[in-house]
């Protein structure tokens, strides 16, 4: 079906399901068949926030005085974030817009989007505010071999689909020839693509974010990067709301709830969703190996972070009704979720390290030392 | 100590006022210097008869009827979860692994469940991230907040519920 940007159809709104129904016309709200994703745009925009709004001057000192294993943990994990928030930042404009269905989910997916966009900012922030010329740090994502590795398996379900699903809107379904080569398009394999592509955007944001968090949350923990912690913790919070989107759509394909064809589709991709997740986890302890391969950090080493791994996989995957798939039980974590949490729960607002407080704010430590050769 | 567990602390600080009570009640206590001694205790408003008296500071012996501060973290009771006409909310909760609590006087299901030492994953604790999912096998909930997290029908989100009866988890 052609893609056009207002459908001039009529149609019933409640009729249509979420993907692959009659393209949206009017942005309306007034009618929602899912009133989640209303209730998730809301939320999204109480969160908006703008990375200059944290100040990054201790920062700069205390990276300088980290040692060099531990600027490669810093640097490498701000690489990979990068990378996951560029990816974050498009594709799911570019993939899920042309075929999106219902209004309300075309804007959340748009808001999700956007949100992300506001993170690749806050990373150069980050990194101008720690090195002299950030070209070090972005220049080498394209290059460096292990975060190559795994933008490959990041990307590659959202290429896949995005591939079938633009000769679906040039071509509709059959068999055609394009420039000597046979597609087969049809429309269940197209939805297994989409499927299979929201279970991979799920595993990015619930675990390959997760190992970057954990690193910026044991610096900070040491008092150490302050600045950039307060940044991961917004992010953190956008991150969890992305992740309940996501989750919503699964399950709302799961149950066959607006498209049966997407239950039957569930149950057969189910070896394919334990699958992804396995290999997401694979890759984020192998990973935790290059982080550390010049040294751990105080309160976090490969073996705590890969169990940590393993536990958060084990919780994603059990949020979308499959069983665990690793041993661990515990969180050997468990003081990080005391950073994970929103600022929602204040407790002094005075406190200087609730982020939403120090909106606007400078927050330069002064020592009396520092007055010491001032004569008057 | 980092900054941000400090914040958490002097947040707990603020239960731990000194308040007066009085009792019926038999207690075992512990004093200072190794002996034991019995006091009565019910921490219900009941009027001061007269034949009570202070306890001077000095003195190590209670007897029935003494007047004494207790200074203990126990949390007061929050207007959020007092409604006239109805019952404050105290139910016991029961873990399927046969852990156990009893669900009084906290804003969410969640608090109380941590001041009772049972840890239960969390992130968000508003209802939005859905960390702290847990199966509910039996009883009823209220939600303070309408979760926005995907649960399942026979789930729930602690930090955000209060319970309407005994509960069950697991």
């Amino acid at each position: 079906m052609a893609y056009t940007t207002f459908n001039r159809n009529e149609f019933d709104t409640f009729e249509q399901p979420m993907f692959f129904g009659e393209p949206v016309n009017v942005a309306r709200y007034d009618q929602q068949k899912h009133k989640i994703f209303e209730n998730l745009i809301e939320k999204q925009l109480s969160f908006f926030w703008r990375p200059e709004e944290v100040d990054l001057t201790n920062d700069r000192k205390d990276f300088m005085d980290l040692p060099e294993h531990e600027k490669h943990i810093f640097v490498s994990n701000l690489k990979y974030q990068t990378l996951l928030d560029s990816v974050q930042g498009r594709s799911p404009n570019v993939a899920l817009l042309p075929v999106v269905s219902l209004p309300e989910l075309e804007t959340w997916i748009e808001t999700w989007s956007f949100s992300e966009t506001i993170h690749s900012r806050s990373y150069t922030h980050i990194v101008r505010n720690i090195v002299p010329n950030p070209a070090v740090v972005f220049d080498d994502i394209t290059k460096n071999e292990y975060i190559v590795r795994r933008a490959i398996s990041v990307t590659k379900y959202y290429d896949d689909f995005i591939e079938l699903s633009n000769y679906y809107q040039q071509l509709g379904e059959g068999k055609h020839t394009v420039n000597g080569e046979t597609i087969d398009v049809n429309l269940h394999e197209l939805k297994r693509r989409l499927y299979l592509t929201m279970v991979s955007v799920n595993v990015l944001e619930a675990i390959r974010f997760y190992v970057s968090f954990a690193c910026s949350f044991a610096f900070a923990e040491r008092a150490k990067m302050e600045g950039n912690a307060k940044i991961i913790k917004l992010i953190a919070r956008d991150e969890a709301l992305h992740l309940t989107g996501t989750q919503h759509m699964l399950q709302i394909m799961a149950r066959g709830k607006d498209d049966a064809e997407f239950a039957q589709i569930a149950e057969e991709c189910r070896d394919d969703v334990i699958g992804i997740f396995h290999e997401a986890a694979e890759q984020e302890k192998e990973w935790a190996d290059y982080l550390f391969k010049d040294g751990s950090m105080i309160g976090l080493n490969k073996d705590i972070l890969s169990q940590y791994v393993e536990y958060i996989t084990n919780q994603r995957i059990g949020a979308l009704g499959f069983d665990p798939i690793f041993e661990v039980r515990n969180n050997p974590l468990p003081w990080i979720n005391a950073w994970l949490n929103s600022d929602n729960v204040q407790v002094a607002p005075q406190e200087a390290e609730i982020s939403s407080y120090l909106v606007g704010a400078i927050d330069s430590e002064v020592d009396t030392a520092d007055f010491g050769d001032f004569d008057l | 100590m980092t900054n941000a567990r400090r914040a958490a602390r002097i947040g707990r600080r603020r239960w731990a006022s000194s308040r007066t009570f009085y009792s019926d009640a038999q207690t075992e206590m512990e004093l200072t210097g190794g002996s034991t001694t019995q006091l009565e205790m019910d921490l219900g408003e009941l009027p001061l008869p007269a034949t009570t008296r202070s306890l001077p500071k000095e003195d190590t012996v209670l007897e029935q009827g003494d007047l004494f501060d207790l200074l203990a973290e126990s949390p007061e009771p929050t207007p959020q979860t007092i409604f006239e006409g109805m019952e404050k909310p105290i139910f016991e909760v029961a873990f399927a692994d046969g852990r156990n609590a009893r669900f009084q006087h906290a804003n969410t299901l969640l608090e109380s469940l941590e001041a009772q030492d049972i840890h239960i994953e969390y992130q968000c604790r508003e209802g939005y991230c859905g960390s702290c999912r847990v199966r509910l096998v039996e009883g009823d909930v209220h939600y303070i907040e309408e979760p926005m997290a995907w649960i399942d029908d026979d789930e729930i989100l602690p930090c955000c519920c209060i319970p309407k009866s005994a509960l069950k988890l697991q």
